[in-house]
């Protein structure tokens, strides 16, 4: 799996990092964005191989940045997996309703995490 | 004359002019010292996670130099930072390294500080760092003068978990005058499942008030040990306990105590009944369909409406009682009958069939729609009989309903 791009959509800069440094470790190149508008403008130029994503984040938040990924042809299959501090029920079925893959709550389990990453990443080589 | 005014013209000059000094310098002084501060960061935080996610047993090994003591509140940040933002292996690693470079010392130490603020501040990241050794310093400033210190305390308490840190915080729950239950509460619940040996074993020594706190604690951690303790709560002397023993079976969801709840149906006080008619909704329990629907005509409404929405979320046999109940003799069964099947969506579905070809289904809707007006809830009905998407519909509900009193008002 090393050597896939991930892209990750957070707007608190100490999780950001924790999370770039972490798929760093294990040989992912990782595309920071710190705002859903960001994040949006690099999965259409850089198409990741999967999407990580925070829901409140300015500009853009990450329902709005789902929705938005999923319109677009080339990215519908992406997945996406999102990284929030969001615990309620309605949030995570909300979530994975509006298109993504998996939801994990913060604070997270590092290699729960990675993990969960390179599962979607063997499902969507397998789909391809 | 001319002379002092240009003395007192000079002096505040050079009065401004020192303060403008004072102030570039102390923004210049600032400024270095925060730049200087993410240059550290920006070095040190790459290892302190390489460090996180690796195996290493010893940050001195990863960091690769001493570090300086100007560093130390850098690299402090840094831990805290990170340490609040995951959970698991990577957190105990941190948390670890934190003790290993003498943070947590320090920490210990400031809790005996003259300053409230350094104490509380102290107590806090005992929590985050996870410091069980730090317990019993913990504990003593549950006693402390100032509440923000007491408060920090108990939440690092909380954080720290294991059962020492149990028994004072349940003490805590003994003195509402001290501490908010909420909060006690909600640390106490954060914790899960290690609470629940502590508190069943310290339940007989709490005061009421904290031992209903107790039960909600039970009911939030969802602990399958207690579901035995918990359903003898059910024939306790005391009907707030009964009450919230049975709400706390409710949240468990265990269906072992579906018969005890059946029965704590018929209990003579009303928080009771209506607590274990909500928990049966809650547990999906099927055998109380017959008894929740008897309990449509309690003499108590919270009763009634506990019964009708357990009843409400057990179809399809809850939702047959509850239109059987729309021709109950009783008023109060029929109107908690009507607003669930309403909620349920029965009413909506049901007439469609008004412009259906099926017969049957359309005498049923018929008769649905002639027990809503009987039990005088017709305010859904007229919405329908003017939004239907179904012109059919709409006009035969215009047929069936009796003129709108409101419309008839001059």
């Amino acid at each position: 799996m090393a050597g896939k791009t991930i892209l990750v959509a957070e707007d608190d800069r100490v999780t950001l990092r924790f999370v770039s440094s972490l798929l760093e470790d294990q040989g992912y190149a990782v595309l920071p964005a710190e705002d859903g508008r960001r994040a949006h403008e690099l999965a259409l130029t850089q198409r990741p191989d999967l999407i990580v994503t925070d829901l409140l984040m300015p500009y853009e938040d990450g329902f709005e940045f789902i929705r938005r990924v999923r319109a677009e042809p080339a990215l519908a299959r992406t997945p996406i997996l999102i990284l929030s501090t969001k615990s309620r029920e309605e949030d995570i079925v909300l979530g994975l309703e509006e298109g993504a893959d998996d939801y994990m709550v913060k604070p997270f389990r590092a290699r729960e995490f990675l993990v969960r990453v390179r599962k979607l990443l063997e499902r969507r080589r397998g789909a391809a | 004359m001319y002379r002092a005014l240009v003395l007192s013209v000079l002096a505040t000059g050079i009065v401004f002019l020192g303060l403008t000094l004072v102030i570039v310098v102390g923004k210049a002084w600032r400024e270095a010292r925060e730049a200087r501060g993410r240059a550290v960061r920006r070095e040190l935080e790459p290892r302190v996670l390489a460090y996180a996610h690796g195996t290493e047993p010893s940050l001195m090994a990863v960091l690769g130099r001493p570090i300086r003591r100007a560093e130390r509140r850098v690299l402090e940040r840094i831990f805290l930072d990170h340490v609040q933002r995951v959970e698991g292996i990577e957190r105990e690693r941190l948390a670890r390294a934190l003790d290993e470079l003498g943070y947590v010392e320090e920490y210990v130490a400031g809790v005996g500080s003259p300053r409230w603020w350094r104490r509380a501040e102290c107590a806090e990241r005992l929590g985050l760092a996870g410091a069980s050794r730090a317990t019993g310093v913990l504990i003593r400033a549950l006693d402390d003068e100032v509440s923000e210190v007491r408060l920090r305390a108990a939440k690092a308490l909380g954080a720290v978990g294991g059962r020492a840190a149990v028994r004072p915080l349940l003490r805590a729950l003994n003195e509402p005058n001290r501490w908010s239950t909420i909060r006690i509460g909600d640390i106490l619940a954060g914790m899960g499942s290690p609470v629940v040996a502590e508190l069943l074993d310290a339940f007989p020594d709490l005061s009421l008030h904290a031992k209903v706190a107790a039960l909600d604690i039970l009911g939030r951690v969802r602990s399958l040990e207690a579901v035995g303790w918990l359903r003898a709560r059910l024939g306790d002397r005391e009907p707030d306990i009964r009450a919230r023993a049975a709400h706390a079976l409710g949240q468990i969801g265990d269906l072992e105590a579906g018969a005890d709840l059946v029965e704590a149906l018929g209990d003579r006080e009303w928080p009771v009944r209506a607590m274990a008619a909500k928990a049966l909704g809650k547990l999906r329990c099927r055998q109380a369909v017959p008894r929740l629907a008897e309990l449509l005509r309690d003499r108590q409404w919270w009763v009634r409406a506990n019964a009708a929405e357990a009843l409400r979320l057990m179809p399809p046999a809850g939702i047959e009682a509850l239109e059987r109940a729309l021709a109950d003799p009783d008023a109060y069964a029929r109107h908690q009958a009507c607003l669930m099947l309403e909620e349920a969506g029965v009413l909506e579905q049901r007439i469609s069939a008004l412009a259906g070809p099926d017969g049957p289904a359309r005498e049923a809707a018929v008769e649905l729609v002639r027990r809503f007006v009987a039990a005088g809830q017709t305010g859904r009905l007229r919405e329908l009989a003017e939004r239907h998407q179904a012109a059919e519909v709409r006009s035969a509900l215009a047929a069936l309903l009796p003129p709108d009193p409101a419309e008839a008002r001059p």
